[in-house]
C-alpha cells in the first residue's frame, strides 16, 4: 500500500499559498529542502526490504519454475530441465484454464459487489441505530470476522449439509419437500452461491468496519444544512455521504475484488464436502491442484502468472481512480 | 482536507487489513503445516550436531487417520523413550485426506521434514521413485525379511531397493445390520448379484426412512466403487508397452459402472456428492443396512461418543462377495512406513522403524483388527466374525495400476468427480470416456 501514501505526499507538497496552513508548510520546506528529497526514500528502505525478501524470492523461483519441467522428483533434488515455453503454451492451449479464469472473475465481481452493498448498508445502519444496537452489531460483526476460516466453514458445511442441515429441515418444515436430501453442492451453479455466500459473512465485517469509519468523518453540519434546504435522506446519501468516503469506498472494493480473486480455503473445503472438483474449481485451488495435488509445479507456477496478470488488470482501474481522485483533491 | 484524512485512514485501514490478511492466508492453505512448522522449529535446534551417532533428539512419527489407536500410541512413546534414552517420540497425527500434498510439501525440506512417515501403500510409489525415503534394503532381513507381507514390500520398492516396508493391511469389508436383514428375510449375499439384489431389498423395504441405504455409497467413494468395476472385469488403467491408457471405457469397465450406478440410485440414500468419512454417523443414526469400510469402522461404531455402543448386538460383517462367489476384488487396503530422506535422525529413526515392525507392536495391530505387516502374526487377529472377513477380503484385493504417475491421477480428482457424476444419473459411457482421455493424459 506505500506508493499511493508517497503520491499523496508528494502532491502535498505543490505550494499551495491559497491557505495559511500552506504557506507555513512552504517556508518550513525551504530550510530542509534537500533532506526532503532523500528522506521519503530513506523511509521506503525497510518496506521494500520486506516486500523484497517476502515477495521478491517467490516471485523470482516462480519465474524460473515456469520454464522449467519441476515435477515431484525435482522437488527431492533431482535438477530440473528447461522446457522454455511449453509449459505456457500447454496451459494456453487448453480451453480448461480459460473457464477458470472466466469463472474466477465473475465469482470475483459478483461477491465483492455484493459484500460491499451489505457491508455500505450495515455501516449506514451503525450509524443510524442506538448505541445498544450499534454495539450488539458490532460484536457480532467481530465476531463473524475472528472466527477462524475452518472452524467457520465446519459449520457452514454441516448447515448445508444434505441430510441432516439445517437448511434443508427448514426448507422442508416450510413444506418445500424437494428440498429433503437436497444436495447444495453438485451442481456447479448451487455450489457457488454457497460458497459465495460464506465468502460474503466473513468479508462484510471487514467493509462494514472501514466504511462505518469513513462515514464518522462526515461533518453533521453539512447534512444538516442538505436536510434544511430541503434534501431527501437518499438525495443526502447520494450527494454528501458517498462522495465524502469514495476513497474508503474503493480502496475497501480494491481490497474485495483482489481477495475473492484469490479465494481458497472456502471452495477447497466445499469441494472436499461435495461438489464436482473440475466444475468447481476456481484459480486458486487449480493452482494448487495442478501444484501440490498432481506435483507439476512448473505448470502451477506459470499458471500462477495468470493470477496475477489479472489481479492487476482488475486493481489498475481501481488505483487509477485513486490516484486521478487524489490528483483532483490536491490541484 | 477532511477527505484526505478519510482516504488516509482508508489507507491505513487498509495495510492493516492487508497485513492481517497475509498472516490468515499462510493458516487457510493448510492449516495443519502450521502445527508442522512449530513442530519443525522443536527439532530444529538439535538438527545437523546428530549426523553420526545417535544423539539424543526429538523423533517425529506421522502417523495418519485412527488406525493405529491412542493404546498403540501410547505403548510406542513409552518403548522408544526406554531404548533412547534422552530422546523423545512425538507422534503427529495426519488426515488421510490430502496427506499427499503435506508429505510433498514437507519431506521435501530438511527442517520440517517428519523424522518416519505413514503412507498409504498406494501412495508409496509416488515418493519411493523420486529418492524422498531412506534406503532400508540392508535392514529389511531384520525388520522380517520373507516374513514381510510381500504386495507391500513391492509397493514400496524401486529397481530392487526398498525404501518403506509394511505397516498393517486391512481392505474394506462389509458392515450389515442383522435386524433388518431378518426383517427382510435376507440371507448374507454369496454373490455380486446376491450383494446388489440385498441392497435394493434393503432400500424397498426401508423406503419410509428419508435417507434410508441399502447399502451406503456416498458419490465421491471411487475407492468402493472400483470394486464394482473389478469384479467385472474392469480395469482403471492398462499398460501397453510403454504407455498407460484409462481403461474406464472398455465393455467390462462400463459394466461395472452401471452396477455401481444401479446402487447409487437404488439402494444408497447417502448423498450424490459426499464422502466417505464418517460412516458410523449414518449407521448409528439407523438409516444403512449395509456399508463398506476399514475394520476400525467397528471402533468407531462402539464408541459412546462419536457412535453407538447398543448397536453392535445387530452388527454383523462380512467380506464383500464377487461375481464368482469368491470375495471380491477390494482396493488392497494398508499402510506402509518409510523414513524421510531429509531426516537429520536417520539412526534414531532407523532404531523406531524396528521397534514398529517388532512383533510386540505389530501383534498389537492383530488384536485391533488390521492384518499385522508379518504373516507370522496373523493368528493374532483371533478367529471371531470380524476376524474372518478381514481375512477374506485380503486375499482377492488388488492394488491401484502401478503407473509411476498414478499419484496426479488421484490429485486431480478425476475419480472422485467420475463416480459422483454417476451417482448423480449421467451418462455413464459418455462419462467414462472423458474419464478416460483425462487418466490418459495424466499418466503419460
Amino acid at each position: 500500500m506505500t506508493p499511493p501514501v508517497t503520491v499523496h505526499g508528494g502532491r502535498r507538497e505543490d505550494p499551495g499559498p491559497s491557505t495559511a496552513a500552506r504557506r507555513r508548510t512552504a517556508s518550513r520546506r525551504k530550510g530542509r529542502r534537500s533532506g526532503r528529497r532523500t528522506m521519503p526514500y530513506v523511509l521506503l528502505v525497510p518496506a521494500l526490504a520486506v516486500l523484497l525478501a517476502a515477495l521478491g524470492y517467490p516471485l523470482f523461483r516462480q519465474a524460473v519454475m515456469s520454464f522449467q519441467e519441476y515435477g515431484l522428483a525435482q522437488q527431492f533434488g533431482q535438477p530440473p530441465e528447461w522446457v522454455g515455453v511449453d509449459n505456457y503454451t500447454r496451459l494456453l492451449s487448453d480451453s480448461y484454464l480459460w473457464t477458470v479464469i472466466a469463472r474466477s472473475i465473475a465469482f470475483c465481481l459478483l461477491v465483492a459487489a455484493t459484500t460491499m452493498v451489505i457491508g455500505t448498508a450495515l455501516a449506514v445502519l451503525m450509524t443510524v441505530v442506538s448505541r445498544g444496537v450499534r454495539l450488539a452489531l458490532q460484536i457480532s460483526l467481530l465476531l463473524a470476522w475472528a472466527m477462524p476460516h475452518l472452524a467457520s466453514l465446519t459449520v457452514w458445511q454441516w448447515l448445508f449439509d444434505a441430510q441432516y442441515g439445517i437448511v434443508n429441515w427448514l426448507l422442508t418444515s416450510i413444506g418445500l419437500d424437494g428440498f429433503a436430501g437436497h444436495s447444495w453442492l453438485i451442481e456447479p451453479l448451487s455450489f457457488f452461491i454457497v460458497a459465495g455466500v460464506v465468502v460474503v459473512w466473513m468479508s462484510v465485517p471487514f467493509v462494514a468496519f472501514a466504511v462505518y469509519a469513513g462515514l464518522m468523518q462526515v461533518p453533521v453540519e453539512l447534512e444538516e444544512a442538505a436536510a434544511i434546504d430541503g434534501a431527501s435522506a437518499r438525495a443526502r446519501f447520494r450527494l454528501i455521504t458517498v462522495p465524502l468516503v469514495k476513497p474508503v469506498l474503493l480502496i475497501v472494493g480494491l481490497l474485495q475484488i483482489i481477495w475473492d480473486l484469490k479465494v481458497f480455503t472456502q471452495i477447497f473445503v466445499l469441494q472436499d464436502a461435495g461438489g464436482v472438483t473440475r466444475e468447481t474449481n476456481l484459480i486458486g485451488t487449480y493452482i494448487y491442484r495442478l501444484g501440490l495435488g498432481e506435483g507439476q509445479f512448473g505448470l502451477a507456477a506459470a499458471a500462477s502468472w495468470f493470477v496475477l496478470l489479472i489481479t492487476v488488470g482488475l486493481s489498475l482501474y481501481y488505483v487509477r481512480v485513486l490516484i486521478r481522485d487524489d490528483e483532483e483533491l490536491t490541484r | 482536507m477532511r477527505t484526505t484524512r478519510i482516504l488516509l485512514t482508508g489507507l491505513a485501514t487498509a495495510a492493516l487489513a492487508l497485513s492481517a490478511c497475509g498472516g490468515d492466508d499462510g493458516g487457510d492453505t493448510d492449516s495443519t503445516d502450521e502445527a508442522q512448522a512449530a513442530a519443525g522449529d522443536d527439532t530444529s535446534g538439535d538438527d545437523g550436531e546428530d549426523a553420526q551417532a545417535p544423539e539424543p533428539a526429538e523423533i517425529r512419527l506421522w502417523l495418519n487417520g485412527g488406525d493405529t489407536p491412542d493404546t498403540m500410541r501410547d505403548w510406542l512413546i513409552e518403548a522408544f523413550e526406554e531404548q533412547n534414552p534422552g530422546s523423545t517420540l512425538v507422534i503427529e497425527e495426519q488426515q488421510w485426506e490430502g496427506l499427499v500434498d503435506r508429505l510433498t510439501t514437507s519431506l521435501g525440506s530438511a527442517s520440517e521434514t517428519p523424522d518416519v512417515v505413514e503412507i498409504g501403500n498406494t501412495q508409496a510409489p509416488t515418493f519411493t521413485t523420486v529418492g524422498a525415503f531412506s534406503d532400508l534394503t540392508d535392514m529389511l532381513g531384520d525388520l522380517g525379511g520373507d516374513d514381510l507381507l510381500q504386495g507391500f514390500v513391492d509397493a514400496g520398492s524401486v529397481d530392487g531397493q526398498t525404501y518403506a516396508v509394511p505397516l498393517y493391511a486391512g481392505s474394506k469389508y462389509v458392515f450389515y445390520r442383522k435386524d433388518l436383514f431378518a426383517e427382510s428375510g435376507l440371507e448374507v449375499p454369496a454373490t455380486m448379484e446376491e450383494f446388489v439384489d440385498a441392497a435394493v431389498t434393503l432400500k424397498q423395504d426401508n423406503d419410509d426412512m428419508q435417507n434410508f441405504s441399502g447399502f451406503w455409497f456416498p458419490g465421491q467413494d471411487w475407492r468402493n466403487g472400483v470394486t464394482f468395476l473389478w469384479d467385472s472385469g474392469g480395469e482403471l488403467a492398462v499398460q501397453e508397452g510403454d504407455e498407460w491408457h484409462g481403461a474406464l471405457s472398455t465393455p467390462e469397465s462400463i459394466e461395472g459402472l452401471e452396477r455401481a450406478q444401479q446402487l447409487f440410485t437404488e439402494a444408497s440414500g447417502a448423498p450424490k456428492d459426499g464422502n466417505e468419512a464418517d460412516p458410523q454417523v449414518p449407521f448409528c443414526a439407523g438409516e444403512v443396512g449395509m456399508l463398506s469400510a476399514p475394520g476400525w469402522v467397528r471402533w468407531s461404531i462402539d464408541n459412546e461418543e462419536i457412535g453407538c455402543p447398543e448397536m453392535m448386538e445387530n452388527v454383523g460383517v462380512f467380506a464383500m462377495p464377487g461375481s464368482d462367489g469368491e470375495p471380491a476384488p477390494v482396493l488392497l487396503g494398508g499402510s506402509n512406513i518409510a523414513i524421510s530422506a531429509n531426516s537429520q535422525n536417520q539412526e534414531l529413526a532407523r532404531s523406531l522403524v524396528e521397534l514398529i515392525l517388532s512383533d510386540d507392536f505389530q501383534a498389537q495391530y492383530a488384536e485391533n483388527g488390521l492384518t499385522p505387516a508379518k504373516m507370522s502374526l496373523a493368528d493374532g487377529l483371533g478367529d471371531d466374525e470380524f476376524a474372518t472377513a478381514s481375512i477374506e477380503a485380503v486375499t482377492n484385493a488388488k492394488l491401484t495400476p502401478a503407473a509411476a504417475n498414478w499419484a496426479v491421477v488421484e490429485g486431480s480428482r478425476v475419480l472422485e468427480d467420475l463416480f459422483v457424476a454417476i451417482a448423480n444419473g449421467g451418462d455413464v459411457e459418455q462419462l467414462a470416456a472423458d474419464a478416460d482421455a483425462s487418466i490418459t493424459e495424466q499418466l503419460d
